[in-house]
């Protein structure tokens, strides 16, 4: 055992090097500053919509109603009456106005008429950015709301008795979600909102993190027979098991540790682009209310099947290794991999495997790395059975890959094995 | 006096190639026995079926009278290893490398400082065992691979080309240190295509070409034998005997 630990300590400080751990600090920084950043800057969008209106009505209709709608929405307004609208323009083009929008003379006689009305809107498209639609989305919420104003006061006007609401949407959709034996009076399409935002992180996560480990031993293993510092290591006084299982152990606690340290930054990004949990919390308690929520025990589950699906990547990226002659070679060894563990990635993403043909959904089934991807999914919904076997199926590739590596490492196989891709003989 | 390695019949193929063709050979406690050829000769597979990195696919090792095949764990114990052209762990010191090696053959804490101590000594490095191993130049991995395989005080050590692409001064270092092992007890397998650098190490020495054995004796025996100024003299006269025999049959 302390022979173990000695390799231990060996394997992480060659493995924790410079330029593993400041690419590694640099992306989670970059990541929670474009998350912080971004959500300053969606307050600041909702606090700085600044429109300038050009007003050739002068009406309360147009004013009180049209204008007013659209300062509730948080819209700063620049009246420039009485200027021509190409000049208008030019002027909105060097400001921060989004945009300019011109009522028309005649527009409360119109609406007073029954007559709908034009309002020019000249957008300013500055750049394509996300945060750059979010202003025209904010101003057509508020032009939508003003509609609403003025058509509930016109209905009102012709027929006081009646309900304004009632007459424009006669039919109406009382949502319901039911997830098991909860059910809430909600959107689903608000819940699957909210749930997928929550954990589209977790996918990409144990992409990354399957992919940085496999790369990682593979890289290392290579490393060692091309400076043939593994020679040296196999004829030291050292079971080869522990030579096997420190390389894995090694590699699977800086892989983990690099997913702590991306899923931080990772989370702040994606909070900062969603605009996080500020704006949802009455959405939150609903979906807490559905059961819609990571229990404890369902984190165990999701950590145990997220390691176990390292260790099997290990494994296979351990045999792969082996095969390698030097380090240019692991990129081409550690593809058919990556392709492996990309095809649930994939899928989980898009798609419920639940739904699949049964040929193409028990081929992924097949693949150990898909349970990985399905486990989040089947935890929210408090499937826990299908988890469980997911992770069994998982330990058995385990066992069976440990088992090959370990086979190859007690012959002179480790030594002999070369794969090249690309090299022609001499 | 005991032999500390016997080898008998020794082969290895790779499918229908093979590199090693029944060799014997046998070495004596506190000898310095060197494996001499050409490149391709078989000198570096010999030694690794010695180190029990390769599988003998036919024949015999015994060290210190362990089998290999039977006996691997407690043969890693007395044997260390400096395979041809080797690299340090590039992330580790100088200094981390000896006690990480040191760690993997010592039985305790005192014996890890003492293994350290003698590994800084034959390393010579000083001060630059501070720095990390990818900053050193070949001379200077080097000598601290070899301060490694000595450092444990190994019943025999087998060493690959020690020398090979060293410059002079460093080359001369490498001998000065190999040479000196076998005061303390240790017996010394080398191997090395460099004949004068093989007639000034070893005791005796064994001329290998195409996997075969062609002669083996000290270098005196065998100039003599060959009426040769050298050793390049006698490989070349012992193989061209063995060819000549080969085809008169």
């Amino acid at each position: 055992m302390r022979k173990f630990l000695v390799l231990l300590k060996k394997e992480i400080k060659e493995l924790l090097t410079a330029q593993i751990i400041a690419p590694l600090i640099i992306t989670a920084v970059l990541f929670f500053f474009i998350g912080n950043l971004m959500d300053k800057e969606q307050d600041k969008i909702n606090q700085n919509v600044n429109v300038t209106v050009i007003n050739n009505d002068s009406s309360s209709k147009s004013s009180e109603f049209f204008i007013q709608s659209l300062k509730d929405s948080g819209i700063k307004i620049n009246l420039v009456n009485g200027i021509e609208e190409s000049k208008a323009l030019e002027q909105v083009k060097q400001d921060d106005s989004v945009a300019l929008m011109v009522i028309p003379a005649n527009f409360e006689q119109s609406l007073d008429t029954n007559q709908p009305e034009k309002i020019k809107t000249y957008t300013i498209v500055r750049n394509f950015s996300m945060m750059g639609s979010k202003n025209y989305g904010i101003m057509m919420a508020a032009i939508a709301t003003a509609n609403e104003k003025i058509s509930n006061i016109n209905i009102a006007s012709k027929s006081p008795d009646s309900n304004p609401d009632a007459i424009k949407n006669p039919i109406k959709a009382d949502e319901f979600v039911v997830v098991g034996d909860k059910q809430a009076n909600i959107s689903p399409n608000l819940v699957m909102g909210f749930v997928s935002q929550q954990t589209m992180f977790i996918p990409i996560i144990l992409f990354m993190v399957i992919i940085f480990a496999s790369q990682m031993i593979a890289t290392a293993i290579a490393n060692e027979k091309e400076n043939k510092t593994l020679e040296t290591l196999l004829t030291t006084p050292v079971k080869r098991n522990y030579i096997v299982v420190a390389k894995m152990a090694g590699a699977g606690m800086i892989a983990l540790l690099s997913s702590l340290i991306y899923m931080v930054g990772f989370r702040s990004y994606i909070n900062g682009i969603s605009g996080g949990a500020k704006a949802t919390s009455e959405i939150s308690n609903i979906i807490s209310n559905l059961g819609l929520t990571l229990k404890p025990e369902s984190y165990i589950l999701l950590g145990l099947s997220l390691f176990i699906g390292i260790l099997v990547a290990l494994a296979i990226s351990l045999i792969l290794g082996a095969f390698a002659e030097d380090v240019k070679g692991v990129a081409g060894l550690t593809t058919p991999l990556m392709i492996v563990v990309l095809i649930p990635y994939f899928l989980t993403m898009f798609l419920d495997i639940n739904s699949l043909s049964p040929t193409l959904r028990y081929v992924v089934y097949a693949i150990p790395f898909s349970h990985i991807f399905m486990a989040a999914p089947n935890l929210f919904m408090h499937q826990y059975l299908p988890v469980v076997y997911g992770i069994l199926y998982q330990l058995l590739w385990f066992i069976v890959f440990v088992l090959i590596a370990a086979k190859i490492f007690s012959t002179d196989k480790i030594i002999t094995m070369k794969l090249n891709f690309g090299k022609k003989k001499i | 006096m005991e032999n500390v390695l016997n080898v008998s019949n020794l082969k290895k193929s790779y499918g229908q190639s093979e590199a090693v063709s029944g060799i014997s050979f046998e070495m004596k406690k506190g000898e310095i026995f060197a494996l001499i050829g050409p490149n391709g000769a078989g000198k570096s597979t010999t030694l690794k079926m010695i180190a029990g990195l390769l599988s003998p696919t036919e024949g015999n090792i015994e060290i210190n009278n362990l089998d290999i095949q039977k006996d691997s764990d407690k043969i890693r114990e007395i044997i260390t290893y400096l395979p041809e052209d080797s690299g340090a762990y590039k992330n580790l010191t100088g200094l981390e490398y000896l006690i990480f090696m040191a760690e993997l053959y010592a039985k305790n804490k005192s014996e890890v400082e003492e293994f350290v101590s003698k590994g800084k000594e034959i390393s010579g490095l000083g001060e630059k065992l501070k720095n990390k191993t990818s900053t050193y130049s070949k001379g200077m991995t080097r000598k601290l691979l070899l301060g490694r395989t000595v450092m444990s005080k190994p019943e025999l050590a087998i060493l690959d080309e020690p020398t090979s692409g060293l410059d002079v001064i460093n080359a001369m270092e490498i001998r000065k240190t190999i040479k000196d092992m076998t005061k303390e007890g240790m017996s010394v397998l080398l191997s090395s295509h460099n004949m004068l650098e093989i007639e000034f190490l070893s005791n005796r020495v064994a001329i290998i070409d195409k996997g075969k054995i062609h002669e083996i004796g000290t270098p005196a025996e065998l100039k003599k034998k060959y009426s040769a100024e050298n050793l390049e003299e006698v490989f070349e006269k012992a193989v061209n005997a063995d060819k000549k025999e080969m085809e008169t049959k």
